[in-house]
């Protein structure tokens, strides 16, 4: 019976084992032996130890590409994670507001989220073009400076200084623009925040602010994890917008090439797939140690009401 | 009540917001109706000088649309059927059986949610190039009938709120798990196939990376990927391309047009339900 039952369970999740061991054990297997390989696809990889990791040791520690593809990840990641969380708080506890075209506003925010990339790309190289994009032409008649945004020429001249934007900032803005799938789950989460504790807090004379401060956002914090923890991986894997918007070079002065890019290029395009394993390891391995922190950390400030989950 | 009341900055705030985020949109089928010379002369003007609704026929028959419209077409449908299929099955496993293991192998499911695509992508390519299966759609769809983690979470959430009593009233009539999964309890989680199919067809149809990794030929171009090459090589037909990009959001924003109520219902089970 016991038995019986293993097999039938077994039989049911078949199809997602048999994927699970082709497309995700054995390549994860693979890709952690070949890291330590020379391999070229033309010969069969051999066993180098570990010098595709020293080369990185060498390219980061130097300042190569490698290195500058590292810190526009952690760039990118850094400025975009933060701020969806707070742009996806703060439209969705918008939209928890009972007014009139409530449905509408909703509809308008998360459109964008699910435009195909490449559409998405298309519009916003042709918005933030440094000379004749209509977003510098808008900053202009706020009486804002116009800033290089994408092919910005000047950017691989002199690198964006404080408060000026280049490329990656960009990239940026084009993911706040697509915020919408977490200020859905924001939204939900506001919603199931039970009314007495807003009453309570009201009773008690609190106001509008300090209600948003001391009620929805401790109550939304399994949100914010969750959203950081999610938004992290998917910045680091960021890579079709990327390619997008500089046809697949990193563009304008290697300002846009994020390790994702540079983990393709080095695959499929100087075929030393050796080295690419090793670079998708390590940027493995930093998502991995900054997933762990994060998780260590929640048990400070991530609040779960009513014990278990 | 007074914690009801919005406050009086909600609708001019609302505006804005909303202004801003539609802003891009509008301007794109703005200028995607303007003649060209106005887009070089006169960059800044939000209103087309003429309607100039022959961009379109002209973007559509500088590509080999049909070839790449079927192309995507099969893609979409290829992928839809392949994860309806392989993750209703699973998620069956691991929602409404009880079996050594079973658990585990769940963990395991949800700890590959958080493992880069990066890392199994060159072994990944390696494995489905000997299977000779490198420059055919066959690459980007067979995948996609071996399950995949998000979709089977998803499923598994919806399956578990189906009364056991359901179940065990069909096995007392004798019914197989096959019949229970395939008579019973799929014909129940429609909304959660719905979702399933819908997210399958809009990851499908707006998917680069993976025909820009498996396809040669462009005789084999979904529509993503052949816009892409049109990028390339229209650089300065800004009208063209603009048309172009407007015609392929289109059946997106038509989806979720119609089927707002599957799309928001699908987003809020996942993310808060974990």
């Amino acid at each position: 019976m016991r038995r019986r039952r293993l097999l039938t369970g077994l039989a049911f999740v078949s199809p997602w084992l048999l994927g699970f061991a082709l497309l995700v054990a054995w390549p994860f297997a693979a890709s952690l032996y070949w890291s330590f390989c020379e391999y070229d696809l033309l010969t069969p990889p051999r066993l180098v130890g570990t010098r595709n990791y020293q080369r990185i040791v060498r390219e980061v520690g130097g300042g190569g590409p490698l290195g500058q593809a590292l810190w526009n990840t952690a760039y990118y990641a850094l400025v975009s994670v933060p701020l969806s969380i707070a742009l996806g708080i703060g439209l969705a506890t918008m939209l928890s507001w009972k007014v009139r075209g409530q449905a509408v506003y909703r509809a308008l925010f998360f459109l964008p989220s699910v435009v195909p990339v490449v559409a998405s790309s298309v519009l916003w190289i042709w918005l933030l073009d440094p000379r004749s994009g209509l977003v510098n032409r808008g900053l202009n008649l706020l009486g804002l400076p116009a800033q290089n945004w994408f092919k910005g020429p000047t950017e691989a001249l002199a690198p964006p200084g404080w408060l000026e934007f280049g490329s990656k900032d960009a990239l940026v803005l084009m993911s706040l623009w697509g915020v919408g799938n977490f200020m859905l789950i924001y939204l939900a989460a506001l919603g199931e925040i039970p009314r007495q504790l807003h009453e309570a807090a009201a009773l008690d004379g609190a106001g509008r602010w300090q209600r948003f401060r001391h009620v929805s956002l401790p109550m939304l914090t399994p949100v914010i994890f969750f959203n950081l923890v999610m938004g992290l991986i998917q910045s680091f894997q960021a890579f079709t917008q990327v390619y997008l918007v500089s046809e697949g070079t990193g563009e304008p002065a290697g300002a846009t090439m994020l390790l994702s890019l540079r983990l393709f290029l080095t695959a499929f395009q100087d075929l030393e797939m050796g080295y690419a394993s090793a670079i998708a390891w390590l940027l493995f391995v930093v998502l991995l140690l900054a997933t762990a922190a994060l998780f260590r950390s929640s048990r400070h400030w991530v609040h779960y009401s009513g014990g278990g989950r | 009540m007074p914690i009801d009341r919005p406050p009086w900055y909600a609708q001019p705030l609302l505006g804005l917001a909303a202004t801003l985020f539609a802003a891009p949109l509008l301007l794109l089928v703005l200028a995607s109706l303007k003649p060209p010379e106005q887009l070089v002369e006169d960059p800044y003007a939000l209103w087309p000088r003429q309607w100039q609704g022959s961009n379109y026929p002209r973007a559509v028959s500088s590509m080999p649309v049909t070839r790449y419209l079927r192309n995507s077409l099969i893609l979409a449908a290829g992928s839809v059927a392949g994860s309806l299929l392989s993750c209703s099955l699973a998620a069956y496993g691991f929602a409404r059986l009880r079996w050594a293991g079973r658990n585990l192998l769940f963990g395991v499911l949800i700890a590959t949610l958080l493992l880069p695509w990066h890392v199994t992508m060159i072994p990944r390519f390696l494995l489905l190039r000997e299977l000779h299966l490198y420059n055919t759609l066959a690459a980007l769809i067979l995948p996609t009938f071996l399950g995949d983690a998000f979709f089977i979470f998803l499923l598994r959430q919806f399956f578990r709120t189906i009364p056991e009593e359901l179940s065990e009233a069909a096995r007392l009539d004798g019914l197989s798990e096959w019949g229970i999964y395939w008579r019973i309890i799929l014909p129940l989680s429609r909304p959660a196939l719905a979702t399933v199919a819908l997210f399958q067809f809009i990851a499908s149809w707006n998917d680069f990376s993976g025909p820009l990794l498996y396809l040669s030929d462009p005789r084999h171009f979904p529509l993503a990927y052949g816009l892409e090459q049109f990028i390339s090589s229209y650089a300065d037909q800004t009208h063209l391309l603009l048309a172009a990009a407007v015609l392929f959001t289109l059946p997106i924003v038509v989806l979720f047009l119609v089927a707002q109520k599957v799309f928001l219902q699908g987003i809020t089970t996942t993310g808060l339900k974990g």
